[in-house]
């Protein structure tokens, strides 16, 4: 079908309106970071600086321990993935396979979880850590973001375990693997882009949590992830914009490179030339 | 290479059961066809057979080895699936050479029996191609290839041409027939299409809401169809069925049929038995015969080589048994076919002579469905 030339006009409209709306925030971002203060608080607001803080990105890894946070995030985002990768791609392979008794019911029930919202469950989470010893530690916030992480990624693993069929690992077996061979040496490498989402849907919702790290390592500043830390930089009469947006935009490109990184296994279509 | 006993399976989840005791006994290196309608209980049976599924009752063995309760991998068999089930993360060449890794076959022996393999199957240009890369028939090489590069005691094999076009599956069937005959392992071949099961299988089991209807060689199966299912199943078009009473006439039994009373070759003392009678649409010639009768075509459908005449059942004659076959036309119950090779234009419109030979009908009682001996 031919599209008119007034269509296309709105949709590229609509396209760049939107991508306009996402994208700005992060640009203020960065112009705030290589803003004076001054500039800042200039009327009009001045879209770029006339003379850009390159140096504020040195300058705030030398002030602030921005690496250490950033490695404790990392630590935490990690472990909270293979934490909860390990338990949802067995508990999602165990729901789209076996026929277990109430297993629809058990599914439901573990989605239930994921309608809680996050703050409901830090009082008794705090109970649990402090009972177990894990106040301050990094293993809480690890522990905590994976009861958040799970029931997502098992629903999403399960559904994806779905569309593979079940062809390939009876194939497999037959091939000699047990079931569990099969799961690993044929339905993991196909589920590759499942996985990649999975992980990084994980990794994002641990990485960007302040809640959970604010209450559990408040009194550990040596295990600070670096959304607490980042915080911390605002004062109580005067807080330095530039360096508080230095430090996000530090904070924010990690994520961004994962996800240039994970890209192509997100685009699915793996799976073609399994079957007719 | 080894036969196969299979003893008495049975299969049902809860209170449905899809297979009912289950029996056979397969000689080594044998062609045999699982054939029946969607949801016989063949595919299951065939799933028994690789372990895929456990049976609820009975025992299997292959050669002397009972393999009733081992995994999949222990049975030393190899399967092609209907929808290929190739590895897609793999090539072609290690999806072939799978199987004889996890058997821990050193790599060189694994390289020289897949590239055997694909010599064989004509994909030894594709090896390091992967599948989604490849066209539907060799996705099917492959698979079939992914089979024979095991050397297994049995091939199984899950209606592996259901998903080809028309052209490529005829040619793909007559290479997995060759394919058999060159290796000569046990095979055994699930199939809803009786034109494959009658153009491959040494022996035919047919099956019909998970028991045997009948065991037999093809021509067998043809020509002494055990029960109507058998008649109506093998075939195409599938047989035709007519009612009518029977009589004695001259001390054999007689039946009449298209208004005309037909001695057939069969004792008086089926008289007043209540019958359905087959024939098929092959057996029907055109012009006069033993019994000749003068008809109307319904409709003729012509395929070049042969011409399908459709004629309507006289009310008397009229079962309510439906015919087996792809279109609702074929299905009609009122109606009979005649498969008439070389008909004349001139056959095709007003009024058709054609006959029978009483002694190609067939008989079977209308209340067990079991075929009489004639």
């Amino acid at each position: 079908m031919k599209s008119r030339p007034l269509d296309r006009i709105f949709l590229y409209g609509s396209v760049i309106v939107v991508c306009g709306l996402l994208v700005f925030p992060i640009y203020w971002l960065f112009v705030t970071a290589i803003s004076t203060p001054d500039q800042l608080r200039a009327l009009p607001p001045k879209f770029w600086p006339e003379t850009p803080r390159w140096e504020v990105f040195g300058q705030i890894l030398r002030d602030r321990p921005i690496l250490l946070w950033l490695s404790n995030s990392a630590l935490a985002a990690l472990g909270s993935v293979v934490l909860s990768m390990t338990v949802s791609v067995l508990a999602g392979y165990s729901l789209s396979r076996f026929r277990v008794r109430g297993g629809q019911s058990l599914g439901l029930f573990i989605l239930t979880a994921k309608m809680l919202p996050a703050t409901l469950l830090v009082i008794p989470l705090f109970g649990i850590f402090r009972t177990v010893d894990l106040i301050g530690s990094l293993w809480s916030i690890i522990l905590a973001h994976a009861t958040l992480i799970i029931p997502f990624t098992t629903w999403m693993l399960k559904g994806y375990f779905d569309t593979i069929p079940r062809e390939l690992e009876q194939a497999a077996m037959v091939d000699g693997c047990s079931p569990f061979g099969a799961m690993v040496r044929v339905i993991l490498p196909v589920s590759a882009p499942g996985l990649a989402a999975t992980a990084l849907y994980g990794f994002v919702l641990s990485w960007s949590d302040y809640a959970y790290a604010r209450t559990f390592l408040t009194n550990a500043q040596s295990n600070w992830t670096a959304n607490l830390g980042i915080t911390t930089m605002k004062g109580e009469y005067i807080s330095n914009w530039a360096d508080i947006s230095a430090a996000s935009i530090l904070v924010a490109l990690p994520v961004l490179v994962i996800y240039l990184f994970l890209e192509r296994y997100l685009v699915g279509g793996l799976t073609a030339g399994a079957e007719k | 290479m080894a036969g196969i006993r299979i003893q008495n399976v049975t299969k049902s989840y809860g209170p449905l059961a899809v297979l009912k005791d289950f029996s056979l006994e397969i000689a080594d290196g044998e062609f045999v066809v699982f054939v029946g309608p969607s949801g016989c209980g063949k595919s299951t049976m065939l799933k028994i057979l690789a372990g895929l599924e456990e049976a609820s009752s009975g025992t299997i063995h292959i050669g002397d080895r009972d393999v009733t309760d081992l995994a999949p991998g222990d049975r030393d068999i190899a399967m092609v699936f209907q929808n290929y089930a190739l590895y897609p993360h793999l090539t072609v060449r290690k999806n072939m050479g799978f199987g004889l890794k996890m058997r821990g076959t050193p790599a060189a022996e694994i390289d020289r029996r897949v590239v055997e393999a694909a010599r064989i199957l004509g994909v030894d240009h594709l090896l390091d191609r992967r599948p989604r890369a490849l066209s539907g028939g060799q996705r099917q090489r492959v698979a079939l290839g992914r089979a024979i590069v095991r050397e297994p005691q049995a091939f199984l094999m899950d209606e592996p041409l259901s998903n080809l076009d028309a052209k490529l599956r005829v040619h793909t069937r007559a290479e997995i027939s060759a394919l058999h005959k060159r290796l000569g392992v046990t095979t055994i071949y699930v199939t809803h299409d009786q034109i494959e099961a009658m153009t491959m299988a040494d022996r035919i089991v047919i099956m019909k809401d998970g028991v045997i209807q009948q065991i037999a060689d093809p021509d067998t199966m043809f020509r002494k169809p055990a029960n109507l299912f058998v008649a109506g199943f093998i075939g195409s078009p599938g047989m035709n069925f007519l009612r009518s009473p029977v009589t004695s006439h001259e001390g054999r039994a007689a039946v009449r049929l298209f208004g005309q009373a037909v001695a057939l070759p069969a004792p008086a003392s089926l008289a007043g038995r209540d019958v359905v009678i087959g024939i098929r649409p092959e057996h029907i010639a055109q012009g006069a015969g033993p019994v000749t009768v003068e008809v109307a075509p319904r409709l003729v459908e012509s395929l070049g080589s042969e011409k399908y005449i459709y004629i309507d059942v006289p009310e008397e004659n009229r079962t309510t048994l439906a015919r087996t076959g792809g279109t609702e036309e074929e299905r009609r119950a009122d109606t009979i076919i005649a498969r008439l090779m070389n008909a004349d234009e001139t056959s095709t419109s007003g009024s058709l002579r054609v006959s029978f030979d009483p002694s190609r009908l067939h008989l079977f009682d209308a209340n067990t469905q079991e075929s009489i001996q004639l």
